[in-house]
């Protein structure tokens, strides 16, 4: 019997609560307070270039909020950091898709309201016409085994193992031919933003 | 060979962020690394690609390009015929007729009998570690059963009662599926927790990558990759949820023949605590079943939690020979 493990109460869960499998680990909100000291300067430099500035702020301060509540984190920084941006990105399209809702009801008669909602289409996306060009040829001009190795991790969720699998490549191959898309893509949005 | 952390750019390391399985030594450089703003900002670029790309899905253009990639997937995944194997091809023409009679029949042999499969279950109450022969672990928790089978190509479970947790060994050019109902977890080398629930099952990933899809051909929707932290549950007929939080401290626990009860329902903690016991412990009024408790308990340990029941719960227990019964301490008002 082991009457030292064993405690009940009530009341919401006990601050120092007695489960310590792993070792002392910091808790979720000194963890994420740190995970975005580190990466809050980069999000907001992200951010100005998705949304205007002022909203940038803002979405940096939500993003954090998001975070905060959403539980257990891998703690792998860039995994978190990935975690983190993609989380922004998401409240920023969000953010997009309202502003342009705002401004299509104040701009569009009211019997014109059907013809407004088809042009909502494009404002939900945050990527600009130029950018989607620009980002679509250099996906289209890859390699052919790079640009597979992309479209199969990003548009099909399959993993680097799986991936090596399917082509019958080394899991060193595919992470090689993952880095030469992610340097041609993110040069083709650097000329597009 | 793995290129050494000062020739990394900013594409490498964002290549690297997705790996399945992340090498903990690259945490130090890292951290490094992405302290300079210039760096930084190569990052943020990639990091742009990345989630702008998204949007394109559905373009014309992209659409092409996908199925291209995806005819490539299924060409792979259609199963190859056996008898295309050249180890066996080769020796039957050198080695003359009456050999070649003899290697087929023997082919035949082992094509029909198929893997060799191991059946390991535990009873209520019971937890059991069991060595595979590819160097994975599993760890059986209460009244479960799982067989095992594994060939040359692929690491096969079934479970087909209770829970289980998986440590994988690492083996690209052999996954692992864990089979439940109509779903298939697959991974090639991580640890994953199973575990057959009232209305289907529910995957929680503790390291790495797997994927959860439907094992059945009717419904050919794509697997979801499910990452450490993160879990799914699906439905008995192989539909898969959103992803959830991994429930890390209740598998850690039973790990430890412990159960972890965080700020939740007492009707919720019973059944989970009458999963390892064969007398189960029952409220005489539902309606208690709504208050919530706390707690971490030795798995077998009655005593404990009954004490602890009757203390933080003002519960008085009344043990019968096939359950014990859980009523309001006589003149106790909350």
């Amino acid at each position: 019997m082991k009457h030292d493990q064993s405690q009940v109460s009530a009341g919401p869960a006990d601050a120092s609560y007695p489960l310590d499998l792993d070792g002392p680990e910091p808790s979720h909100r000194a963890y994420v307070t740190m995970l975005f000291n580190r990466h809050r300067v980069s999000l907001q430099r992200y951010l100005m270039r998705l949304v205007p500035p002022d909203d940038a702020a803002e979405l940096v301060q939500e993003s954090y909020y998001r975070l905060l509540r959403h539980g257990e984190m891998v703690r792998v920084d860039a995994m978190a950091r990935s975690f983190l941006f993609q989380t922004a990105t998401n409240l920023a399209r969000d953010h997009h898709r309202r502003r342009a809702t705002h401004r299509a009801t104040l701009h569009i008669p009211i019997e014109d309201e059907e013809i407004a909602q088809d042009h909502l289409g494009p404002d939900e996306q945050l990527a600009g016409e130029q950018t989607r060009a620009l980002l679509e040829r250099a996906i289209a001009d890859l390699p052919q085994d790079t640009r597979t190795v992309f479209l199969l991790h990003r548009f099909r969720d399959l993993t680097y193992p799986q991936i090596a699998e399917v082509m019958s490549l080394s899991g060193r191959t595919v992470a090689r031919k993952m880095a030469e898309a992610m340097e041609r893509l993110s040069a083709a949005v650097s000329e597009a933003t | 060979m793995r290129a050494p952390p000062e020739d990394l750019k900013a594409a490498d390391w964002f290549a690297r962020s997705r790996e399945a399985v992340q090498d903990p030594a690259d945490e130090a450089p890292w951290l490094e690394w992405i302290q300079d703003t210039g760096h930084q900002q190569a990052y943020e670029n990639c990091e742009l690609a990345w989630e702008l790309s998204a949007e394109l899905r559905g373009s014309p253009t992209l659409t092409v390009l996908l199925a291209g990639a995806d005819a490539l997937v299924s060409r792979q995944r259609a199963p190859a015929a056996p008898a295309a194997r050249p180890r066996w091809r080769v020796p039957v023409w050198q080695v003359g007729l009456a050999a070649s009679l003899l290697a087929l029949g023997a082919f035949a042999w082992l094509y029909l009998s198929g893997p060799m499969i191991t059946e390991y279950s535990t009873a209520v109450g019971e937890q059991r570690t069991v060595a595979l022969a590819d160097g994975s672990t599993v760890f059986i928790n209460t009244d479960s059963q799982v067989r095992v089978a594994l060939s040359r190509n692929l690491r096969r479970v079934e479970l087909s009662r209770g829970e289980a947790l998986f440590s994988v060994s690492h083996d690209p050019g052999r996954p692992f599926e864990v089979h439940a109902l109509q779903g298939v977890t697959t991974a090639v080398g991580t640890q994953f927790d199973v575990e057959l629930t009232r209305g289907g099952a529910a995957v929680s990933v503790l390291e790495g990558t797997v994927t959860v899809g439907a094992s059945g051909t009717a419904t050919p929707a794509l697997p979801v990759a499910v990452s450490a932290g993160s879990g799914v549950g699906y439905t008995q007929a192989g539909a898969v949820s959103e992803l959830r939080p991994a429930e890390v401290n209740r598998i850690q626990g039973w790990r430890s023949q412990r159960i972890v009860f965080n700020d939740i329902a007492l009707d919720t903690a019973l059944a989970e605590y009458n999963r390892y016991t064969r007398t189960p412990i029952v409220l005489s009024d539902p309606a208690l079943g709504s208050r919530h408790i706390n707690g971490v308990f030795h798995i077998g340990d009655e005593a404990a939690f009954l004490s602890a029941m009757e203390q933080g719960l003002h519960l008085k227990a009344t043990r019968a020979t096939t359950q014990t019964v859980l009523e309001p301490e006589a003149g106790y008002t909350p």
